[in-house]
């Protein structure tokens, strides 16, 4: 046992994140960490090389119990992470980025020989044939990150944590991957493999252990002893108990209030085709990054489609920006971003929700202070957003309130087509259930809703159809029938499925 | 699996307050008051009708206006470094309409106010197309506009200014209200100049208070991105902020030709400083999204204050740079300071 987290568990405002979760590690072998979105990987990555502080639990490394105060702790004690996003600086070079976080030094300069040589072994170990004076902006993607494996091996790492190692290669590129991870195995390294590509889990990993919810439901069991249903029946869990909401009847007939139909876009979308009539919701899941957030942004003109066609109501339009998308077509955005681009944190309520409705409330260009007022009035008590008063800043909210008042400006400007972008991430569980209600009653109301969203069991309690996105491109479509086992063990296997060849 | 939320518990938190002395605006007015029972006794000359107040109150409608100039784009969160030079211009651009072609003092001063927008309207175009910052746009700007304003006066005129001005421009440098009785009764010994730069004030008060051109600046300000995606218009915003801006040194450049009694290339040399001097002191942030034009005003009045104050206790020009400048940079720590305790009470700055 070269690792061993007992009994961990972080709670954050709100959210239980990790519930007693032990992680048994044993050198020479890949572990897969398995779960679906919000199951609570991260976090145990994140304690694991010294991001967080476990609330209780213990980390024992090669017999020892360890306290990381910072990632930089976790590394030297031989802790190595390859994160899901890039951490490499494009304008250094290769030599530079696997020495940044330990720059030899001579007499106060950078012992540039020595960090050569150092690189030289670190790639050696990949059988990377790079010179290390490459600038790292010159590679491929699949060789950034086999240097950002390199990196998390250049100080005397044991144990190699890889998140979503494979997101952003190819099957080959994959395959060479894992080939290596093989050979760090068979020198005693031990590898924690955080992946959804199930295909990829059963090639390459000796054991796995399951969370679901924060807990862990599988813990240290060979995968031998697994099928790939039964570890997506672990993840997916039991049904979600869901609130009771508002029943809708969606006519599918009539013409739909938003239609995409073979959209590409310079994002990289391809052949993209959804409706969404008029009282529906419509769920728009894949994993992070799938390109859901990009499509919605190029459907209110702030990317280039570059083919197919938006129609509004059965009318093909042409959408330049959101200003155009409120006005003309009445269609809302609620950005997944809530701080950075759904909110102004450092202006009143009153601002916040006002802003859209303002064209419409003046006269002679002016305000009238009242009008607004009870514009905000009407749409805060109907949200039923809680604060001091309108005056309060929407930076000082609770994030649930502050994701109300990132919804009010939209409902306040009538809109009749809601983009939703993960509404409910980091919100409580109470907070949530509130708003699948009230995103439930819009669509009662007759609004066009599209849900997009990370979280399957609220995807599966919301949406009408499930559209399931891959790669920029809809890997397909299933009416939802609420049964949460059965849905999500097919949405389940359309994001697991190979992409669908161009 | 992202819990970047503090979500506190649902309670509304009672309504928080800035204490008193963090209030810019009520600060300011002590402040004041008290620099002129200052110098008033050091120097009684101070409360001098001829000698202090009425030349005082010319130089504060000008420099509240170049305040309000720096102010414009401070709503955005930009600087304009180029305040003097578009200023500069305005006053060439008014010039030449008088001089060549014998324009009234109104067509004149339309000729600047029109040269000021269409300069900061470049500025902000320049900005918002390239997404280069504010500072290096406007500063290059300037740099380009010393050498143009030279360049133009050289051709255009004998030397550095316009020889004459057009009628009743004089008027507005020599006159107070005074000067205008009807049968027995005078008006108040306040200069010509003021009401315009009342006018101003006023203007630009209403449009970021109650205008949604002015409030969709600001929000754009606040945050450009959250502006973006709730359908306010960034970059037409950006460059109306900018042209206000422009238009603003123009007249700042029309007040001061006319206190100067010329049209002239040395117009706004020294405006860059009190520029940023005045709306910071009173209270306008430097980071955008709040602006306060009352504050602008005090600021200004403050700063004159010290300077015909320092003047009249006979300390030289660089010691009134020095103190000026030391002026600036405790404005500027309290702006930070006041800053950092609206965000723990959670309150507007």
């Amino acid at each position: 046992m070269i690792l061993l987290a007992e009994g961990l568990s972080k709670s954050f405002p709100g959210v239980r994140a990790l519930d007693g979760v032990t992680l048994q590690l044993a050198a020479g072998s890949v572990h897969a960490l398995l779960g679906e979105n919000g199951a609570g990987k991260s976090t145990l990555v994140k304690i694991l090389t010294g991001v967080y502080r476990p609330d209780a639990g213990r980390v024992v490394l090669d017999g020892d119990d360890v306290h990381f105060g910072s990632p930089l702790e976790a590394l030297h004690a031989g802790i190595g992470v390859v994160h899901q996003e890039r951490n490499l600086v494009p304008e250094f070079s290769i030599a530079e980025n696997i020495a940044l976080q330990h720059l030899p030094n001579r007499l106060g300069m950078v012992d540039r020989a020595r960090m050569r040589a150092e690189a030289r072994r670190c790639l050696g170990l990949l059988d990377l044939d790079l010179d290390p004076d490459t600038r790292v902006a010159e590679l491929s993607v699949a060789q950034a990150q086999l240097v950002e494996i390199a990196k998390a091996l250049s100080v005397d790492t044991r144990v190699l944590l890889l998140d979503e190692p494979t997101a952003s290669l190819t099957g080959d590129e994959a395959d060479r991957l894992y080939a290596i991870v093989r050979k760090l195995t068979a020198t005693g390294h031990a590898v924690v493999l955080v992946s959804h590509k199930l295909e990829e889990v059963f090639a390459v990993a000796d054991t796995v252990t399951v969370l679901r919810d924060g807990r862990s439901v599988a813990q240290a069991q060979p995968l031998s002893g697994y099928t790939r249903d039964e570890i997506v029946d672990l993840m997916v869990g039991r049904a979600y108990a869901s609130v009771e909401l508002t029943a809708r009847t969606v006519d599918r007939d009539a013409t739909p209030a938003l239609e995409l139909a073979g959209l590409d876009t310079r994002h990289g979308h391809r052949d993209v085709s959804l409706t969404v009539a008029r009282g529906e919701i419509l769920g728009l899941y894949g994993l992070v990054g799938a390109g859901r957030t990009e499509l919605a942004k190029a459907l209110l003109g702030l990317d280039a489609i570059t083919g197919g066609e938006v129609r509004v109501h059965g009318t093909p339009v042409r959408i330049r920006d959101v200003g155009e998308a409120l006005r003309r077509h009445r269609i809302g955005y609620v950005p997944e971003d809530r701080k950075g681009e759904g909110l102004f944190l450092e202006q009143p309520i009153t601002r916040n929700v006002g802003v859209t409705v303002w064209r419409r409330l003046a006269r002679f260009g002016l305000i009238p202070d009242k009008a607004e007022r009870d514009v905000v009035a009407e749409y805060t008590e109907l949200l039923g957003i809680r604060a001091a008063s309108p005056n309060q800043l929407a930076g000082q909210l609770s994030g649930g309130n502050q994701q109300k008042v990132s919804l009010a400006k939209w409902l306040a400007a009538s809109c009749d087509i809601l983009i939703v972008d993960e509404p409910t991430v980091g919100i409580d569980v109470r907070t949530k259930a509130a708003f699948h209600e009230l995103i439930a009653r819009l669509a009662g109301q007759g609004m066009a809703i599209l849900l997009i969203s990370s979280d399957l069991p609220e995807i599966v309690t919301l949406a009408d159809r499930i559209a399931v996105m891959g790669d920029a491109q809809v890997r397909g479509e299933l009416v939802n029938d609420h049964d949460y086992d059965a849905v999500s063990q097919r949405v389940i296997r359309l994001i697991h499925a190979a992409p669908a060849p161009v | 699996m992202k819990q970047e939320d503090t979500t506190t518990p649902e309670q509304p938190r009672p309504p928080a307050r800035l204490p008193l002395w963090a209030n810019p605006r009520i600060g300011l007015v002590v402040l004041l008051i008290a620099l002129i029972a200052l110098f008033t006794t050091l120097r009684p000359a101070f409360l001098n009708t001829q000698l202090t107040l009425v030349p005082m109150q010319a130089d504060i409608s000008v420099y509240a206006v170049v305040g309000l100039s720096q102010l414009a784009v401070l709503s955005l969160g930009h600087m304009n470094m180029a305040v003097g030079r578009m200023a500069a211009m305005s006053a060439f651009a008014s010039g030449l309409l008088h001089d060549r072609l014998d324009a009234p003092l109104i067509l004149a001063l339309a000729g600047g106010l029109a040269m000021g927008a269409l300069l900061g309207a470049l500025a902000g175009l320049i900005i918002s197309r390239t997404g280069v910052n504010s500072f290096v746009v406007t500063l290059a700007l300037d740099f380009a506009l010393i050498g143009l304003v030279s360049l133009l006066y050289a051709s255009f005129t004998d030397g550095v200014a316009f020889n004459g001005l057009p009628a009743g421009m004089s008027a507005l440098r020599t006159d107070t209200f005074a000067d205008y009785c009807a049968g027995d009764v005078c008006g108040p010994e306040i200069p010509l100049l003021a009401p315009i730069a009342l006018v101003a004030v006023l203007v630009v008060g209403l449009l970021f208070r109650w205008s949604r051109t002015g409030r969709e600046v600001l929000m754009a300000g606040s945050n450009a991105k959250a502006a973006e995606l709730s359908g306010i218009p960034v970059r037409l915003r950006t460059i109306q902020a900018h042209a206000l801006s422009g238009l603003l040194a123009g007249l700042a450049g029309f007040l001061l030709s006319a206190n100067n009694g010329a049209f002239s290339a040395g117009v706004g040399d020294g405006f860059l400083l009190p520029s940023f001097l005045a709306p910071v002191l009173g209270g306008t942030l430097l980071v955008g999204g709040a602006v306060s034009v009352l504050g602008t005003v005090l600021g200004t009045a403050i700063t004159q204050v010290i300077y015909k104050g320092l003047n009249l206790l006979q300390f030289q020009v660089d010691e009134l740079k020095l103190y000026i400048g030391l002026v600036l940079l405790a404005a500027l720590s309290l702006d930070r300071l006041r800053h950092v305790l609206a965000e723990r009470r959670g309150v507007p700055a």
